[in-house]
């Protein structure tokens, strides 16, 4: 049995807006990347797994448990991480964290300093006077320190920065040999990329993906920027290599490649090559990679 | 059926308000109680003859009956009792439910394993205890100033039958806004029911005791249902006692409901 099942879940908001049909699962022990652009319905369905709301068909389950008429049972063994972060008046981060704890009844604080200190969040502080970034550690705290089975995240990383980042897809690879259950929701595919196992794509409320992160590896087409030490070597570079659409500009090419960059690289070493960059790309290309402007467009055309 | 934390919480929360109502209340309570002069009546009707007569009724400061407890009644119990807790109601209420769905902060209290019901019944109880706290409070000092300063004077039954009249008032009153609270989305709404109907019925209340003309009015406020010159007179006040409790059963049971069953949007 999946952890997190999913079946034809449907929420619509009008308007095009909301989940349509949504159908999927989680296994034990599996990191699920839930990707899409903002709007797409990511938190839409989160909110269903959190029995915020009901859906108007299809069902959502946890640990066998119906999402909304066992939250209260589901929420002993799983860990929240809203989108929005709001939390008592006047509290501070320390004061939060022991009211969660005793909401959870758990008095374990183990897990709990550990994670400050990973995190070197300053719990001493009034919530309202953290920043962004203080806060959204501050929730990932209250998120694992009472070490849930299952974990919603939802865009988890918003406002940490790269280090942070960094620290915080460690936690989740740590969580994941634990055989934790996650499933965090992004709009940043390379925060996807490094974590997940899995991926699902979502776009407009319907389910257009589910790829192994692997595959989708293989499949990505990934742009690099390579600087020459003259502009006449790019012309060569240009002139002898058969990469799709090469750009030159001035001692600066721009190649495009999928899946594999072995070839790339034997050429480029033949090349005195001053800078190689890649040039990320939004989900968005990554998505009209896949899907073309057809699937892109017309949200209809479904999985 | 509780949770000790949350309420805990919403108490801290809530506790500065909280003080400033009862220090209002008994600021205001020994001075009206101190003004009592059984002998000459007259010093405080001199100073009210300064005042329109229409602005005295409207403030329901029209003696029924001349000890100290149609004193007080008419003083305090008139509009005083009728206000601050207002007050006091129409913050809490809405921060028990309401701002936390507005805000956000209802998503982790619901992502620990806290039924909804729970939640609700818990805030409930927060207001109902701390309603009864105040006028509690209110009826303990009141017997205390009376018997220090006119020993023996003061209807002890009669106060504390107007107290539970008060006090079921603001069952009644709080209901309405925790029903507000429970049901809205923001704190904006929540308001406006929750605390624009009060205000209204004060405000009706008002209007329908200046003159005959807006008498009709009574008939539109809750605040009929509290009639401190029928309960010191000890007419027949049962009635409106068993409706205000129904009353206040209803809403809060009604916001329960509405809470547990609706789609929040966090």
């Amino acid at each position: 049995m999946s952890v997190i099942e999913i079946r034809e879940l449907t929420k619509d908001y009008g308007n095009h807006k909301g989940i349509f049909n949504l159908t999927f699962q989680v296994e034990e022990g599996e990191v699920f990347g839930y990707l899409g652009p903002n709007g797409a319905g990511k938190t839409t369905t989160i909110r269903h797994l959190m029995g915020f709301i009901s859906p108007d068909k299809g069902s959502a389950s946890i640990l066998g448990m119906d999402c909304r008429r066992q939250s209260a049972a589901i929420m002993a063994h799983l860990g929240y991480l809203p989108a929005e972060i709001a939390f008592f008046d006047g509290m501070s981060g320390i004061d939060f964290l022991r009211f969660m704890a005793e909401m959870r009844g758990d008095s374990r604080t183990d897990l709990r300093d550990k994670l400050i200190d990973m995190f070197a969040l300053d719990v001493r502080q009034r919530i309202r006077k953290m920043s962004k970034g203080m806060k959204q550690k501050l929730a990932i705290v209250s998120a694992f320190m009472h070490d849930p089975k299952v974990l919603l995240l939802d865009e988890p990383t918003s406002g940490l920065d790269p280090l942070m980042q960094k620290t915080f897809a460690e936690l989740i690879l740590e969580e994941k040999k634990k055989g934790k259950t996650i499933l965090m929701s992004s709009h940043s595919f390379e925060e996807i990329e490094r974590t997940c196992d899995r991926a699902g794509i979502i776009r407009q409320g319907n389910l257009v993906a589910i790829e192994n992160i692997k595959d989708l590896k293989e499949k990505r087409r990934k742009t690099y920027l390579i600087t020459f030490d003259s502009a006449e070597a790019a012309e060569e570079f240009k002139r002898n290599n058969s990469f799709d659409g090469i750009e030159i500009s001035g001692a600066t090419a721009k190649v495009s490649v999928t899946g594999n960059v072995a070839a790339l690289v034997r050429i480029l070493g033949r090349y005195n090559v001053l800078e190689l960059d890649t040039e990320s790309s939004s989900l968005e290309d990554v998505f009209m990679q896949y899907y073309g402007t057809a699937a892109a467009g017309d949200t209809d055309s479904g999985i | 059926m509780i949770s000790k934390s949350l309420i805990k919480a919403t108490f801290k929360q809530n506790l500065i308000v909280m003080l400033i109502i009862i220090a209002a209340l008994m600021l205001y309570l020994p001075i009206i109680v101190s003004m009592y002069n059984p002998d000459m009546q007259d010093s405080l009707n001199e100073v009210l003859e300064l005042f329109p007569q229409q602005f005295l009724a409207a403030l329901g400061f029209t003696a029924a009956r001349h000890d100290l407890l149609g004193f007080v009644a008419t003083y305090f119990y008139g509009f005083l009792i009728l206000l601050l807790p207002m007050i006091f109601t129409i913050t809490a209420a809405n921060r028990t439910i309401a701002s936390h769905v507005d805000k956000g902060s209802m998503a982790y209290l619901l992502s620990t394993p806290t039924k909804r019901s729970k939640i609700a019944i818990t805030q409930a109880l927060y207001l109902l205890v701390s309603i009864s706290l105040i006028i509690g409070l209110v009826t303990v000092v009141g017997i205390c100033v009376s018997q220090m300063l006119y020993p023996g004077e003061l209807d002890i039954m009669g106060f504390i039958m107007l107290n539970l009249g008060a006090l079921l008032l603001h069952y009644a009153l709080t209901g309405l806004s925790f029903f507000a609270s429970c049901t809205f989305n923001d704190s904006k709404n929540s308001l406006m029911l929750g605390a624009g109907l009060p205000v209204a019925f004060l405000l009706l209340q008002m209007l329908s005791d200046v003159g005959e003309s807006t008498e009709f009015l009574k008939y539109f406020t809750i605040y009929t249902l509290f009639d401190p010159e029928k309960i010191t007179s000890g007419e027949g006040y049962i009635i409106s006692f068993l409706i205000m409790g129904i009353i206040a059963i209803c809403l809060y049971f009604a916001g329960i409901m509405a809470f547990k069953k609706r789609d929040l949007p966090l």
